[in-house]
């Protein structure tokens, strides 16, 4: 286990540079994802610290050691891909196993490690199988199982859960987590679904661009997003977003709608402003703000709506069971207290 | 596809690296071996055929340098003119016949039909048989009384022919073998191309109302008309050098009317051992045939059709 | 349309077998003929009109090719020529395929395409007189060198195609696992590429086999391949066409044993290469 540091990285493709110098510090046993959308350069990064391609500047430190230039095979690491890349013609004890093997280890005691990781994953049935007779959780495991063998300081994941299906998935993000908690090794892990990162990272780096939007803590991204990115690419459904300026102390958009405004923010008028409100932050009320109900959805347990104030559109998520209809009017409270603005030049947070 | 993909010019810009990387793999010591071997029997022979081929030079004799002599001499050799026209009647023959019968197979193997791998398995054994062996027993077939072929033509009233021993039938006879032997190729290359069509334009035809023909003629045609190419171009470049079946059948007999260059070389090199002339006559003979694959390369460049094949 | 279906489309596939038969007849014509001529002894053979099976079958003719014409030898040098060319290119082109479909290095696959546009014959002038100046020509050696311009195309080519199909990231991984750059090679990408192999290595066989030219300009008396030796039959025994076409048969049989019980792999390797030696 250790810590990675990675410091003012950069990466060109030819004249196109992919990566514009990034920091990251990931203390050691730390789980860190890496979202972002795609094309961002999410892989490349995990990329160049697994050592599968250059880095065009700058420095990457495991533990102590700087392994910018190592070849992958001497940086101690195991990578996780997202369509497995298990070997077709080994076992799956043979796959767990080979990193052992290359290393010249004891055959009794790669068994020993590889029972010991397929009782972690429950694979201690499928050890004599082929990859091609797995199915694709099982597989996904397998690849997992290979990681853990190693012992290694870092574990790689690019998108692992990808190819799983929506139930599967849920699941083997849960098991990933536990793990994680169990072994506790330092672990990086990309993937462009939100809810895998919110939901087991310790950490959060999003990139955007090649450059990085905001690093934090799950609740930190969550309830204090730094910019307009961010914001909008964290919480699902996504935060309203509705252009305005502050006025005689309320908020007030384009279109003549006024929205509630936390204490001490009078400061900020007389510039363009954007107003964000997450949907889950809207509560029903008997009356306040008047909206149309243009579209209306309901689950079950939540009912997600989409309102017509004043022209503005307003995304609702309401907990409670109402009866709202397309057409309805309906009436809504902002929580004061958890709203966002942002500069509306800058996109920064206020 | 690999045969012929060398001139990709999208490929070339796109794909260029910025530098080689200090971490990726060094893949040179796995190319070296081959490349030193491919260079040692091939990058050899060329400088010192080149070195020859100025050079005259007769087995046994004193070797004396001449300059260009040997090209000029070949420019005025009628019987090379004569070889170079034979060579030609012969690989033209030999493309377009294939190509006719290897489509017509394609299309036929390309469909469902009992047996049809059993079948293609025999379709395909010309190919891959010995040609000297094949050419033996052509030639008894082809002999004017007892072979087999005039006796056929004879159940179908058509009266007995010379075959390869008649100056003007014999590079006819020679195509047939050559068409009978290679019109498998051209069979496989084209049913990879009909296997890489994809099916929806043909429904979709269908439901626009087309006919069969019209689906051959405006789907099917333009579709595999890359694989033709392709086809054309190995099955012109293999004619050309044609010389197994040519020197077993007739060692360029009657006379020299089926003496292609392939065979005047040979003749001028191991029968006469004329060195230095045979080296200008191959120098001559490899620059034709590099001329060759270049226009038919210009041709499927210009045609547009890079990324079909791509698939 | 307005017919069911299901005999419409049986129609049609009788109907494709019929022209599919008609197409394979001169194939199967010209075989049978060719077992008819090495079974049948001088008067069968001579008789007008032609016989196809005749009463008495003549076995003598394959006894007679072993007997008078030291078959066994060339068959030996055939084997040995052809046999060390294949292996040999396996040994040296398999990794270069893996290096060229790594580099992407298309540059040198051209060095290999202009391998198969050259003329055999061209080759074969300062070849020949190399191997007369190191007195290799009694040996089989220049034979097995020179069988290398047919096999290692051949290989490089087919393998090529297969290490560039094969996932790049199984190498990643097992880069990332602790191989070397070889150890990549040797464990992970030639397991995985052992159907392109067993192609390439078919292939590469036949092509070597068959090949005509370098041993007739190579080979002396002791250093004669198959090939060259059914040639020589033909000049000097124009008229027993009985032990000719059994010799005929003799050469090509391993070849055309091979094409059936291997079919799929070879219409696969020459579908996907377009290859042919020479
Ligand atoms: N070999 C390459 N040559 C040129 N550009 C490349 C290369 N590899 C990646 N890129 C570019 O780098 C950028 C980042 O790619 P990367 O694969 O890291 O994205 P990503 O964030 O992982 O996206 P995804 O979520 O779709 O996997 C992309 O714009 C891509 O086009
Ligand atoms: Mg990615």
């Amino acid at each position: 286990m250790a810590t990675v540091n990675i410091q003012n990285i950069q990466k060109n493709y030819g004249a196109v540079k992919v990566i514009h110098g990034i920091d990251i510090d990931i203390a050691d046993g730390e789980f860190v994802a890496l979202v972002g959308p795609s094309g961002c350069g999410k892989s490349t990064l995990l990329r160049m610290i697994a050592g599968l391609e250059e880095v065009t500047g700058g420095a990457i430190r495991i533990g102590p050691r700087e392994v910018s230039h190592l070849p992958a095979r001497d940086r101690d690491i195991a990578m996780v891909f997202q369509n497995y890349a298990l070997y077709p013609h080994m076992t799956v004890a043979d796959n767990m196993g080979f990193a052992l093997k290359l290393k010249k280890a004891d055959p009794a005691e790669i068994r020993t490690k590889v029972q010991r990781a397929a009782g972690i994953l429950g694979l201690e049935k499928l050890l004599d199988r082929y990859p091609r007779q797995l199915s694709g959780g099982q597989r996904q495991r397998v690849a997992m199982g290979r990681a853990i063998v190693r012992d290694p300081q870092v574990f790689l994941f690019d998108e692992p859960l990808s190819n799983l299906d929506a139930k599967l998935r849920v699941q083997m993000r849960g098991e990933i987590k536990t793990m994680h908690q169990r072994i506790g090794t330092t672990t990086i892990y990309v993937t462009h679904d939100q809810v895998e990162a919110m939901t087991m990272a310790d950490k959060i780096v999003v990139l955007h661009d090649g450059h990085i939007e905001q690093i934090g803590a799950p609740l930190e991204l969550y309830d204090r997003p730094s910019n307009l990115f961010v914001a909008g690419f964290i919480g699902s459904p996504a935060m309203n977003f509705i252009d305005g300026r502050i006025e005689e102390g309320a908020f007030r958009t384009k279109k003549g709608l006024i929205l509630p405004l936390p204490q001490g923010v009078a400061a900020a008028g007389g510039r363009d402003l954007v107003y964000g409100v997450r949907p889950e932050h809207i509560r029903a009320a008997t009356h306040g703000i008047e909206g149309r109900a243009t579209l209306v959805e309901g689950t079950g347990s939540e009912i997600y709506a989409k309102l017509d104030a004043r022209g503005e559109e307003i995304a609702c998520l309401f907990r409670e069971r109402l009866d709202v209809r397309f057409g309805d009017t309906v009436s809504i409270d902002i929580d004061p207290a958890r709203i966002h603005l942002f500069d509306k030049q800058t996109g920064l947070r206020l | 596809m690999a045969s012929v993909s060398i001139d990709n010019p999208i490929d070339e810009t796109t794909e260029r690296r910025s530098k080689p990387a200090r971490l990726a793999p060094n893949y040179w010591p796995f190319v070296m071996p081959a490349l030193l071997v491919v260079s040692a029997v091939i990058v050899f022979p060329w400088l010192f055929t080149l070195w020859m081929s100025v050079n005259s030079w007769t087995l046994g004799q004193p070797r004396t340098f001449i300059g260009f002599a040997n090209y000029l001499r070949l420019a005025q050799d009628m019987r090379f003119w004569e070889s170079l026209w034979h060579t030609t009647t012969y690989t033209v023959l030999s493309v377009v016949l294939p190509l006719f019968f290897g489509t017509l197979a394609a299309l036929v193997f390309d469909a469902k039909f009992p047996l049809r791998g059993f079948l293609r398995g025999i379709f395909v054994m010309p190919m891959m048989a010995t040609p000297v062996a094949v050419a033996l027993v052509w030639t008894m077939m082809f002999h004017p009384q007892l072979g087999v072929l005039n006796y056929l033509l004879s159940l179908v009233g058509i009266g007995p022919q010379e075959w390869i021993y008649n100056q003007t039938a014999v590079i006819p006879s020679l195509v047939l073998v050559e068409t009978w032997q290679w019109t498998p190729l051209v069979m496989l290359i084209v049913l990879g191309g009909l296997a890489a069509v994809p099916r929806e334009p043909y429904e979709s035809a269908e439901i626009d109302g087309a006919t069969a023909w019209q689906k051959f003629r405006y789907l099917t045609v333009p579709m595999i008309a890359p694989f033709l190419m392709i086809a054309v171009i190995i099955r012109s470049i293999d004619a050309i050098k044609s010389f197994d079946i040519i020197y077993a059948m007739t060692q360029g007999g009657p006379g020299t009317a089926s003496e292609t260059i392939n065979i005047y070389l040979y003749n001028t090199a191991f029968a006469y051992y004329d060195i230095g002339y045979g080296s200008a006559m191959a120098v001559v003979f490899f620059l034709i045939i590099i001329a060759l694959s270049f226009v038919l390369l210009m041709v499927r460049a210009r045609a547009n059709w890079s990324d079909m094949e791509e698939r | 349309m307005t017919r069911p279906l299901i005999t419409h489309r049986t129609l049609d596939r009788i109907g494709l077998l019929f022209v599919a038969l008609v197409m394979i007849s001169p194939v199967i014509l010209f075989f049978l003929w060719m077992i008819s001529l090495s079974l049948k002894y001088e008067i069968d053979n001579g008789a007008y009109p032609p016989i196809i099976i005749p009463e008495n079958i003549a076995w003598s003719n394959y006894v007679k090719v072993f007997e008078e014409n030291n078959f066994l030898l060339y068959f030996w040098n055939s084997v040995l020529v052809t046999g060390t060319a294949t292996l040999l290119a396996l040994v040296i082109g398999v990794p270069a395929g893996f290096g060229i479909a790594r580099l992407k290095a298309e540059k040198s696959a051209v060095v290999i395409m202009i391998a198969r546009m050259t003329p055999g014959l061209s080759f074969l002038i300062p070849l020949f007189l190399l191997f007369q100046w190191t007195n290799l020509i009694g040996t089989l050696w220049p034979q097995i060198i020179i069988h290398l311009v047919v096999t290692v195309p051949i290989v490089v080519w087919i393998m090529i195609g297969y290490f560039e199909t094969t996932p790049k990231e199984l190498e990643e991984a097992a880069s990332i696992d602790g191989a070397t750059t070889w150890q990549v090679f040797r464990l992970v990408a030639l397991p995985i590429a052992k159907p392109g192999i067993v192609v390439s290595f078919i292939l590469a066989l036949i092509f070597s086999w068959n090949n005509f030219v370098f041993g007739i300009v190579l080979a002396n008396r002791e250093t004669r391949t198959l090939p060259v030796a059914v040639y020589n039959m033909l000049s000097f025994e124009q008229v027993s066409w009985g032990p000719l076409a059994a010799a005929a048969l003799i050469v090509t049989l391993p070849v055309l044993l091979l094409t059936m019980f291997a079919q799929k792999q070879i219409v696969a390797g020459l579908t996907a290469g377009a290859v042919k030696g020479g």
